[in-house]
């Protein structure tokens, strides 16, 4: 239909005006996007750390402290309360527990010592996926050490290296990557029952965390429930706990960002309507022209909403690329990862469509209006 | 040249009211015939209503008063779509100032007038190029107006008006804004396709040469077409 190449043409004829349109409509889109995806990005960082460690829930004993959304939390407070490795074989005996995994971590300084049960590939404080060099511990290893490599590269240590922790000594036969956003992050991994000995006052037959997979994950709430019920000062947290700790916010972030959006993209419509209608008022014997040869009012509006939707597609996939840079920009530096969720995105673009062709109806309803005799008298 | 009339024009006016109140009669209770195939020229000076004559002729203005019948089509009972339909099938406009679309290229603005009646792509590119063959624009399809010399970019206009096959085609002033070598170029131009096509033409001027291809002469002065009759 040549109403396209006209409206793509006239698009180019009007490079200044065309061009802050669709930076109207970049601005909406790529504020809406960049805030929203940033929102959910920290959203999803917050319970990818149980993930990562194959478990839907971790039980600590604390003082009730609202935690502040990363491990960082769970690493400050576990230390001072152990509990009795017997009480991970109970736990494991909880309707609905799957499987439930003993830790015991402790913590000297800004060094975090784990002990490990390395029987336990699929659920643990460090898996065998995640050794980067070396091996992973087995039940028969003594004074042998894993080290996270993070760990490893401060202090010098390869394998076959010594490190020392507190009054033992270990033998580096792996190197592991902790993520970051590990909820349990460690330096040193031992084995269990090594640890226990290794620690100050002897803590044989104690661990301070449990790892707990569930059989259904519908009944993560209700295996919370029961664990607290049963084992006083407990505090089982799941993956919707972690969601919940930052939930006011993402949901104040989403909020604020549909708001701010709204709001650009009203300033966006009545800025582009009014361009819009200077494009229109510039054309007026254009229109009679085109009126004159055989064009309908439909045929003359439809030019006029291209050339404003046009604007609003290219604003809003512009948008979107903008959009999802600021958020990637932005969770790498909180070293969060980016997910693109298609939603965001045609929320996004289905905002700037709308904008555009809601700039156009004004425009091109005066356009239409115009009667071809007064449109072909205008100089 | 047929013996019916294709156009038929009684007690045609057209008032305008300014905005001061004053009422000016543009076109004062006009009659006239035009016969089938037909070159009909009106000569008068600037604001002597020639042009809101051909506007009420083509349907782009409707009239105070009087019946305007076009190829048995009674102009000022249409309603808009019919309007619309009656300018895209019956007539051809060929401006003073060429009314040319600036970004499109001289076979896009001959598409242009193709467009609307629903025609292929392909079909449109290959009669605005054989159009603007007809009237001597071989090679210049890809051409912007302003890559065109003004006599060209009337015959841009001229392709565009004859490109539905009109019954009637109206010219306003179409050698107002050429020198004369080019400005009887146009006219023969016009004189010559319309013939071989069997149009009918309304032109009006104030160009003394455009005489020598007329078949009917009419003279129009403060709205009012003269008795006046020169047949050739």
């Amino acid at each position: 239909m040549i109403t396209h190449v006209y409206a793509l043409k006239e698009l180019r004829r009007r490079k200044y005006r065309t061009a802050t349109n669709i930076a109207g409509f970049v601005i909406v889109v790529a504020t809406l996007v960049a805030l929203v995806t940033t929102a959910r990005g920290w959203e999803a960082s917050t319970v990818e750390p149980l993930k990562e460690i194959g478990t839907d829930m971790i039980m600590i004993y604390s003082a009730p402290v609202v935690p502040s959304g990363t491990g960082c939390y769970i690493a400050n407070q576990l230390f001072s309360f152990p509990f009795n490795q017997s009480d991970i074989a109970e736990i494991a005996e909880v309707d609905g527990v799957d499987r439930a995994v003993p830790v015991l971590m402790h913590r000297m300084g800004a060094v975090v010592f784990t002990g490990i049960d390395p029987t336990e590939t699929e659920t643990n404080a460090v898996l065998p996926s995640n050794v980067v060099e070396g091996r992973y511990l087995t039940p028969d290893d003594g004074a042998v050490a894993l080290v996270s490599c993070e760990y490893a590269q401060l202090n010098n240590l390869t394998v076959g290296s010594d490190v020392r922790y507190m009054k033992g000594m270990y033998e580096v036969v792996g190197l592991v990557n902790v993520d970051a956003a590990n909820i349990l992050p460690s330096h040193i991994y031992v084995n269990l029952p090594v640890g226990q000995k290794g620690l100050p006052n002897d803590s044989t037959g104690l661990v301070n965390v449990a790892l707990i997979r569930v059989s259904d994950p519908r009944k993560v709430d209700a295996i919370s429930e029961e664990l607290r019920n049963r084992w006083l000062g407990a505090t089982p947290i799941a993956a919707s706990d972690l969601a919940a700790i930052t939930a006011d916010v993402i949901t104040i972030g989403e909020e604020t960002a549909w708001n701010i959006s709204i709001a650009l993209a009203v300033f966006a419509v009545l800025f582009t309507v009014r361009s819009q209608l200077a494009a229109v008022s510039e054309r007026t014997r254009e229109i009679g022209i085109l009126k004159a040869i055989g064009w309908s009012k439909s045929d003359v509006v439809s030019q006029i909403f291209i050339e404003s939707a046009l604007q609003g597609i290219i604003g809003g996939l512009v948008g979107c690329a903008v959009g999802y840079g600021v958020a990637w920009y932005f969770l790498s530096t909180m070293e969060r990862s980016l997910t693109v969720n298609p939603f965001v995105l045609a929320a996004g673009f289905a905002v700037a469509l709308i904008s555009g062709v809601a700039a156009g109806l004004y425009p091109s309803w005066r356009a239409a209006k115009l009667t071809p005799a007064d449109a072909l008298r205008t100089v | 040249m047929g013996n019916t009339n294709v156009i038929e024009v009684r007690g045609l006016s057209r008032v305008y009211r300014l905005k001061s109140g004053e009422e000016v009669q543009a076109v004062n209770n006009v009659d006239l015939e035009v016969p089938d195939g037909q070159f009909l020229t009106v000569i008068g000076t600037s604001g002597s209503g020639k042009t809101t004559l051909l506007n009420l002729l083509g349907g782009l203005d409707k009239p105070t008063t009087g019946k305007v019948v076009v190829d048995g089509v009674e102009v000022s009972g249409l309603g808009e779509a019919e309007l619309v339909r009656f300018r895209r099938e019956k007539v051809g406009f060929v401006f003073q100032s060429f009314n040319l679309i600036p970004t499109l290229t001289a076979a896009e603005n001959v598409e242009a007038a193709l467009a609307p009646t629903g025609m292929a792509k392909a079909e449109r590119v290959e009669r605005s190029t054989s159009l603007l063959e007809s009237v001597g624009l071989k090679g210049k399809a890809g051409r912007l107006p302003v890559e065109l010399s003004a006599g060209e970019q009337q015959r841009v206009a001229i392709a565009r008006a004859f490109a539905n096959e009109p019954k009637v085609l109206l010219l306003d002033e179409p050698t107002g804004n050429l020198d004369t070598v080019t400005g009887k170029e146009i006219m023969k131009l016009c004189h010559e396709t319309s013939k071989k096509q069997g149009q009918t033409v309304v032109a009006v001027t104030h160009a003394d040469y455009v005489k020598e291809y007329t078949d009917q002469l009419l003279y129009m002065k403060d709205g009012k077409l003269s008795n006046t009759m020169l047949e050739k």
